[in-house]
């Protein structure tokens, strides 16, 4: 079976008034169904370029320039229309953001968000059925009292609560694809502890391919069945979690990890100096079976 | 005690305070402009002895302070005195000309909310883009001038030199309609009379459009300007992540949370519509409260001069009281302003 996003060639650059700048240079990227991948990257490296580019927002934005194959499930999206472009949002891909209180509507209660979520995918869905899902999946990313919680407003929700609401959401249509972009890294620590393994839990058993984006290896090393490191808009190395952590080939791979903070999750890890080396070629290592 | 009712109490605790005050100031002001009023409702032939005893009637030679005593007893007692110019009482004139006033007002209202909040939100959403540059032309050119300056501008090219509009009035004289309660538009539909509806329609086009021209601009402005910066909230990339058409989340995800800041204006703008419909009506001879202001300011009729200015005073708080209402009701902070569940 192909793979479930496969991407080549990736090249993006943005249109501004000093003219045009590339961002990403060439990307190959690909995810297995069910598999969790992971992008490590430092600030301003391309990640959440990537993310947008997948689920088809920065090729609607007008000083955006996206060239390359982006295949989902056996489509093409690169080249496909706007319209059944969006389709694919929110059905079969979605999203879970850094900061879960500020990503809701703070108008409409969770109840009336998890309904336009669901309408996503079938559009007359009745309230009631609507709210017996909803219950459901609240139930899933255990959520004491679904009922309050749905009748309730993001701002009288703790950020954690939100995070878990935003995590169903995400998965309420099961989608194939999750892209999750430094989830909770605006929450504490023990909370994004907390949404990890929730995570983990959760796309294991709706068997949900992942795109984790993270500066973070510690919770890279925990997630993630492959890791891609990403430097300047390209990818330097690839592989097995498992091979790049315990023999990592890049020396931006190598700075990276000896830059990580002792503490699991405290801060982000800067790379203290720029080197030649960071632009040597892309390291792969092979496939662990 | 529910939130939006302590809302409503304090709003009312502010209105009562507000209304003394403005009552003292125009109180005061009006006694002391230079001019008898006595004297220049009983013209030059009146005789000494019949000025003193409408100023001792009138409590005129009294202090300012018990003058003012009086005139709030009175005002308890819902009575405002007698008009020297129309030799009625004020009340009885307020509620001739108040409705004719109040449905201009609305009628400007509806149009600035029905006009300039969707352009507002089709700029918006087009940012930068060509509706959004014609939407900019088109509001700084209705702010660019006052309302008596288009209803002006709008009588003569639209009830003069193309006559497609009435010049002045409510209604033609040949409609006989039965008044119910002043206001032209639901005393005809009252009558059953569905012709007269529609010239009272017609007849309120050109100065509702003036009194409304600036003040749909203004909301277009704001709303974009509001909604322009919820655009950039996470919410909205989350909404476009979960592939919502633009449409949608133009109207439900940018409009909805930017209408809370937008509306306090748009409130004090509608509000401001009473003191410019002065001018209007002035311009289309329209019979309302405005044009009995002006006549009796000019002939110095105390009484009538407080009768109007404490119903402006008491329909515009009356709308910022509706206004913080609707806040509430849109704001969930507001309206629950308990934690649910943390
Ligand atoms: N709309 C845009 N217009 C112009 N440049 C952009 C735009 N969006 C992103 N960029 C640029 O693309 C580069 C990559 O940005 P991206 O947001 O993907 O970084 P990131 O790896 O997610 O960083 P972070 O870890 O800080 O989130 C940055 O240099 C950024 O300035
Ligand atoms: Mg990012």
């Amino acid at each position: 079976m192909t793979d479930l996003l496969d991407i080549r060639g990736l090249t993006l650059g943005f249109r501004g008034l000093n003219g045009y700048t590339e961002v990403l240079h060439g990307i190959d990227l690909s995810i297995a169904r069910g598999e969790r991948v992971a992008l490590v990257g430092e600030s301003g490296s391309g990640k959440s370029v990537t993310a947008r580019i997948i689920l088809g927002l920065l090729q609607e934005t007008r000083t955006a320039r996206v060239a390359g194959r982006v295949n989902f499930d056996g489509r093409d999206i690169s080249s496909m229309r706007a319209r059944p472009r969006a389709a694919l949002r929110g059905t079969d891909m979605s999203m879970i953001f850094q900061d879960p209180t500020s990503s809701l509507n703070p108008t409409f209660t969770i109840g009336r968000q998890f309904a336009e979520v669901m309408r996503r995918r079938e559009a007359g869905l009745s309230q009631k059925a609507c709210e017996a899902r909803a219950t459901a999946m609240l139930e899933e990313v255990s959520i004491p009292d679904p009922a309050r919680v749905l009748s309730a407003y993001p701002f009288q929700l703790s950020g954690g609560m939100n995070q878990r609401v935003m995590i169903a959401m995400a998965l309420v249509n099961n989608p194939k694809l999750l892209l999750a972009d430094e989830p909770g890294t605006a929450l504490d620590v023990s909370v994004q502890a907390q949404t990890l393994t929730l995570m983990q839990d959760l796309v294991a058993r709706h068997n949900t391919a992942v795109l984790l984006i993270s500066h973070n290896l510690g919770v890279v090393r925990e997630f993630a069945d492959r890791v891609y490191v990403i430097y300047r808009g390209r990818i330097v190395e690839t592989g097995p979690t498992a091979a790049i952590f315990d023999r990592p080939g890049h020396a931006y791979t190598r700075a990276l990890m000896a830059a990580v903070p002792r503490i699991t999750g405290a801060g982000l890890p800067e790379v203290p100096e720029v080197s030649d080396d960071f632009l040597a070629p892309m390291v792969t290592h092979p496939e662990a079976t | 005690m529910s939130s939006v009712f302590r809302i409503l109490l304090r709003r009312l605790g502010i209105s009562v305070i507000v209304l003394i005050g403005v009552s003292m100031l125009i109180f005061a002001i009006a006694r002391v402009i230079p001019g008898d009023p006595a004297r220049i409702a009983l013209g030059p032939n009146a005789t000494a002895e019949q000025v003193a005893a409408i100023r001792t009637e009138m409590h005129l030679d009294e202090p300012i302070v018990a003058q003012y005593g009086h005139f709030v007893t009175d005002v308890l007692r819902g009575d405002l005195g007698t008009s020297l110019y129309t030799n009625r009482p004020v009340t009885q004139d307020i509620v001739e000309f108040l409705p004719a006033t109040l449905e201009l007002v609305i009628f400007a209202g509806l149009l600035m909310v029905a006009l300039g909040l969707p352009l507002g939100i089709l700029a918006a959403r087009h940012r930068a883009r060509w509706p959004d540059h014609v939407v900019r032309v088109l509001t700084l050119l209705t702010v660019s001038a006052p309302s008596f300056v288009w209803a002006v501008i709008l009588m003569l090219v639209f009830a003069f030199y193309l006559p497609l509009f009435p010049v002045a009035g409510r209604i033609d004289d040949s409609y006989e309609i039965a008044r119910v309660t002043g206001f032209l538009t639901v005393d005809t539909l009252i009558a059953g009379r569905f012709d007269a509806f529609l010239d009272v329609l017609h007849h309120l086009v050109l100065p509702a459009v003036a009194l409304a021209l600036s003040g749909i601009g203004q909301a277009a402005r704001l709303t974009r300007a509001n909604m322009v910066e919820t655009y950039d909230k996470p919410y909205i990339e989350m909404a476009q992540a979960y592939g919502f058409a633009p449409g949608r989340i133009a109207r439900r995800y940018a409009f909805k949370p930017s209408l809370i800041p937008s509306l306090t204006i748009i409130g004090l703008d509608f509000a401001a519509m009473l003191g410019n419909a002065f001018l209007v009506e002035a311009v289309f001879a329209w019979p309302g409260l405005s044009r009995y202001g002006v006549a009796v300011i000019l002939r110095k009729d105390l009484n009538a001069i407080m009768g109007t200015v404490l119903v402006i005073a008491l329909t515009f708080l009356i709308i910022n009281i509706i206004v913080d209402l609707l806040i509430a009701f849109l704001n969930p902070r507001i309206r629950h302003s308990t934690r649910a569940a943390t």
